[in-house]
């Protein structure tokens, strides 16, 4: 018993190891004092950290990132929390396939998406492609806006809106009231997981692309492609502690996890 | 349940608009392109594109990726589930949070790591030489091997988060009483923990197989131009040659192929639930 | 020694840091249906488990047969486990649950056939050979279970509490079974139970336990007359136990002189059939009174806190709020050595 415990830390520490370790990599890359990428790194300096910021494009690739995760997936939700209300409250007609067209860009590789947008919205009607991105990525995060506030509706006894109805409310006033403060952590939890996958999207925003509109994973990917020196390390470390904080204060203040 | 149609309809109907409209309109009629040469419908395009030895080495690259990554990380994936399911309940907590925390961090961060690993001046290379096992440094990078492990990495969390909740719901004492009645280890896996966690090895298999068959970032860093994938080569197809009828043809294939998995998943998710009453 | 079928030696059994088992000594004669009795979570599952194999002993050692299998893993010790939760194979119907282990043993297929159709037959199911394990009531559930290991004649059968969930009549019936193939098949079981009245009709010997300890092993007789500490009294029906110290009889809530004289100072414990009811030196309010066919039962409430007292059913009855005299004869006082404050 005693051995098969070994084994089992054994195995769990290289899974670990081969999912995690390159990150730590990456992390003391980052922090490199040479001016290539390299591992073990040469010296120890903040260097690499401070020249993501000077990169102007990165400022203004995050800017648009965080734009279009942001109030992409408020528009998500904004489509999306009725939808999932209609979807667990009410017998719908054709509703197997309205749940489909609204988990259709789960199944849908996002780089048709962007693709399609970009031929036969941008081009020949003229859409600028912020607003084309703003559209794909609230298209893209609104299949898990969907279920996951379904699912929190669905631990939600719908008796309660009879009740309040009962006491006078509205059809809407009670949703306002007896629903709505009850599947707020449902909400959020949507609000960060579709924040994290719109943030980190490469497919979907591949062909939406133009003059100074580029959203920052793509930004990255072009300056990986460029250069060689550590600056991506240092933005990816930095963008995966954001990530980790964002994920972990939910978790703490939330339960994220019994949503996903 | 409420029936007011009319109600019901208000409140899906934004969504469900939205979505046809920003999403399945213009992925159809970017699907149909490839159908319609000069105002006909024929499937010229699709015999033109698998008449090129190309493409047909990258259509099948991306399956054979696509298979092996799903099998790797399923086998690794059991072993890891399996040791994972044994521990206390707060290391497990613990070490779940780590197996999950990948997936929230970039993919092009993660993968991007991999560059320092196995580039030519990277980790593997100056160990090899170090040992003396090499002269020159190995080409791992811009290699099939290198797309494969880049994969691997990407998408085993999921593999192992199915495959840990399936476990997790083992009936108690099911693998005990299997060895009592003299099964050995295989027998039990065999007998036991496999058909009894088959919907949990379904759904992480095709969550990694769709991942993997529809993978652009990976592929893009790690393979390079050398080692095509095919949302790469639609990639390189659109923005090189301006060809969007391969492209047309690709996004069929990739809509084939990830709808199928998708109903595979389904069915067995639905057999799961009517053989069990 | 060669008599003893099943040897536990100084056995220790933990989960991770908490220990369910301390140093446990036991022989097991070879045919012989000893039962562990004891409170829930005393370590009965536990126990079990260490002997089939499941649980490797933190310390001390299992022989089998005379052979030591402390580190043989379950499969190889040919031992027979009805789990309390059953453990059914819910992706096997009830017949394929019954034929795994002699498909696992590569059985040739009519044997496997007949064997699994007569295991079942034995425990009332052969109707139901081709539903799943969820479509079984609980107490045809725990029949499977039972079938499952009988089909595999294993030499040494562990049962933890194999008979819970059966109606009174399927109790009798499967308890018969189980005496039958003892004496048919010579097997040696060790069945759990926390029911003092299963173990006392079933077993040959009776093992108490308490918080992972062995607190007293002995013959139904012994157990049931002659309880070695307060524990075992009362969980073989002493409901009445109090201390005599300096010729008062004394509990935590009182003491009364008994104008007697007793050596030592041991605690003193009567069943209520014993506790004299209307008459005596001592009184009591009626707080509860029930009607048990036979007799009726009345809990008192006395300055030495709760008695618990029995009348014959044909006696004129209690009211409850009433006040009773009544006596604990000394003479009839089971002395329990040692034990006392
Ligand atoms: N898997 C486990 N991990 C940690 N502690 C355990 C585990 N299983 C049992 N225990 C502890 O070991 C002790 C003995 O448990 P055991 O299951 O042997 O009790 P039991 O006598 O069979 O009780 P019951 O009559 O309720 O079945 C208990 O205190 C229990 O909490
Ligand atoms: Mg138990």
């Amino acid at each position: 018993m005693k051995r098969n415990l070994w084994v089992a830390r054994i195995v769990i520490f290289l899974t670990l190891a081969f999912l995690i370790g390159p990150f730590l990599i990456i992390i003391a890359a980052a922090l490199s004092a040479g001016s290539s990428l390299a591992f073990p790194p040469q010296g120890f300096s903040l260097r690499w950290v401070i020249a993501v910021f000077e990169v102007k494009s990165f400022r203004a690739s995050f800017g648009l990132s965080m734009f279009l995760a942001v109030f992409g997936t408020v528009a998500s939700l904004i489509l999306g929390v009725p939808a999932a209300y209609a979807v667990t409250r009410y017998r719908i007609p054709f509703g197997e396939a309205v749940r489909m067209a609204v988990a259709a860009p789960i199944i849908v590789p996002g780089i048709i998406v962007g693709l399609a947008l970009l031929r036969y919205l941008v081009i020949p009607v003229g859409m600028t492609v912020t607003l084309a991105l703003f559209l794909a990525h609230t298209a893209l995060v609104l299949p898990y806006s969907v279920r996951v506030v379904s699912a929190s509706l669905e631990n939600l006894r719908p008796d309660i809106e009879e009740a309040a109805v009962l006491l006078g409310c509205s059809r809407f006033g009670a949703f306002a009231r007896a629903v709505l403060p009850n599947i707020r952590g449902g909400i959020l939890a949507a609000f960060i997981l579709g924040f994290v996958t719109s943030f980190n999207q490469v497919p979907v925003s591949l062909f939406l692309s133009g003059p100074g509109v580029r959203t920052l994973p793509i930004d990255m990917l072009a300056y990986i492609e460029m250069t060689y020196d550590p600056s991506v390390a240092a933005l990816s470390a930095l963008l995966a502690f954001l990530s980790i904080a964002i994920v972990f204060a939910a978790e703490r203040f939330l339960g994220l996890s019994r949503y996903v | 349940m409420l029936t007011n149609k009319t109600e019901a309809l208000a409140l899906v109907l934004p969504a469900a608009v939205f979505a046809v409209a920003v999403f399945l309109i213009p992925v159809c009629i970017l699907l149909s392109e490839a159908f319609r040469s000069d105002g006909s419908w024929s499937i010229a395009a699709y015999v033109e594109f698998f008449s090129k030895p190309l493409n047909q080495t990258v259509f099948f690259r991306t399956l054979k990726l696509g298979f092996l990554v799903t099998a790797v990380s399923a086998i690794v994936g059991y072993v890891a589930a399996f040791c994972i399911v044994g521990l206390d309940p707060t290391s497990r907590g613990r070490i779940f949070g780590l197996v999950v925390l990948p997936l929230m961090i970039s993919p092009v961060a993660r993968t991007y790591a991999w560059i320092v690993i196995l580039g030519r001046t990277g980790i593997v290379n100056k160990a090899l030489t170090g040992l003396g096992l090499t002269d020159a440094p190995v080409r791992i990078l811009f290699t099939e091997t290198a797309v494969f492990i880049g994969l691997l990495q990407l998408f085993m969390p999921l593999m192992i988060i199915s495959l840990v909740s399936a476990m997790e719901n083992l009936p108690r004492d099911a693998i005990s009483a299997a060895r009592v009645l003299g099964a050995s280890w295989p027998q039990v896996f065999i007998r036991i923990i496999l058909p009894l966690t088959r919907e949990g090895l379904v759904i992480g298999g095709t969550l990694v197989f769709t991942g993997s068959l529809t993978a652009y970032i990976t592929p893009a860093i790690l393979g390079g131009a050398k080692v095509l994938m095919l949302e790469t080569l639609l990639y390189q197809r659109v923005t090189v040659a301006n060809d969007f009828l391969s492209a047309s043809v690709i996004a069929m294939i990739l809509i084939v192929m990830s709808f199928s998995t998708y109903m595979l998943l389904k069915r067995v998710a639905a057999s799961k639930r009517g053989a069990q009453p | 020694m060669s008599d003893d079928y099943v040897v536990l030696e100084r056995l220790k059994l933990a989960y991770g840091e908490t220990v369910a088992v301390h140093d446990l000594d036991l022989a097991i004669t070879r045919g012989e249906l000893l039962a562990l009795l004891g409170p829930s979570g005393c370590g009965k599952t536990t126990t079990m488990r260490a002997i089939a194999g499941l649980l490797a002993p933190a310390a001390g050692r299992i022989f089998i047969d005379g052979a030591d299998v402390t580190y043989t893993p379950p499969s190889k010790r040919n031992v027979g486990l009805v789990f309390q939760s059953y453990a059914l194979f819910p992706h096997l119907s009830v017949f394929e649950n019954v034929a795994f282990g002699l498909r696992i043993k590569r059985e040739p297929k009519p044997s496997i056939d007949a064997r699994s159709r007569a295991a079942l037959a034995t425990v009332g199911l052969e109707g139901f050979a081709r539903r799943n394990p969820a479509e079984l009531s609980g107490g045809q559930q725990q029949r499977l279970a039972l079938a499952r290991s009988l089909v595999m004649e294993p030499k040494l059968l562990l049962l933890d509490e194999p008979l819970s969930n059966l109606d009174a009549r399927l109790r009798l019936e499967m308890r018969t079974e189980l005496q039958r193939l003892q004496l048919e098949t010579g097997v040696t079981m060790v069945f759990v139970t926390h029911d003092q009245s299963e173990a006392l009709a079933l077993a040959d010997r009776i093992v108490v336990m308490k918080d992972g300890i062995a607190v007293q092993t002995g013959t139904p007789e012994e157990i049931y007359n002659r309880p070695r500490d307060v524990f075992v009294a009362d969980f073989v029906g002493f409901d009445n136990i109090l201390y005599f110290r300096n010729g008062m009889l004394t509990s935590d809530f009182g003491s009364t002189d008994t104008g007697e004289e007793l050596p030592g100072s041991d605690a003193l414990a009567w069943r209520p059939a014993e506790v004299i009811l209307g008459s005596g030196p001592m009184q009591g309010r009626v707080i509860g009174a029930s009607f048990a066919g036979q007799y009726r039962e009345y809990v008192l409430d006395t300055g030495l806190g709760k008695i618990k007292a029995q009348a014959p059913a044909d006696a004129p009855p209690h009211t409850i709020g009433g006040l009773v005299a009544f006596e604990l004869p000394l003479a009839k006082a089971h002395r329990l050595p040692g034990t006392g404050k």
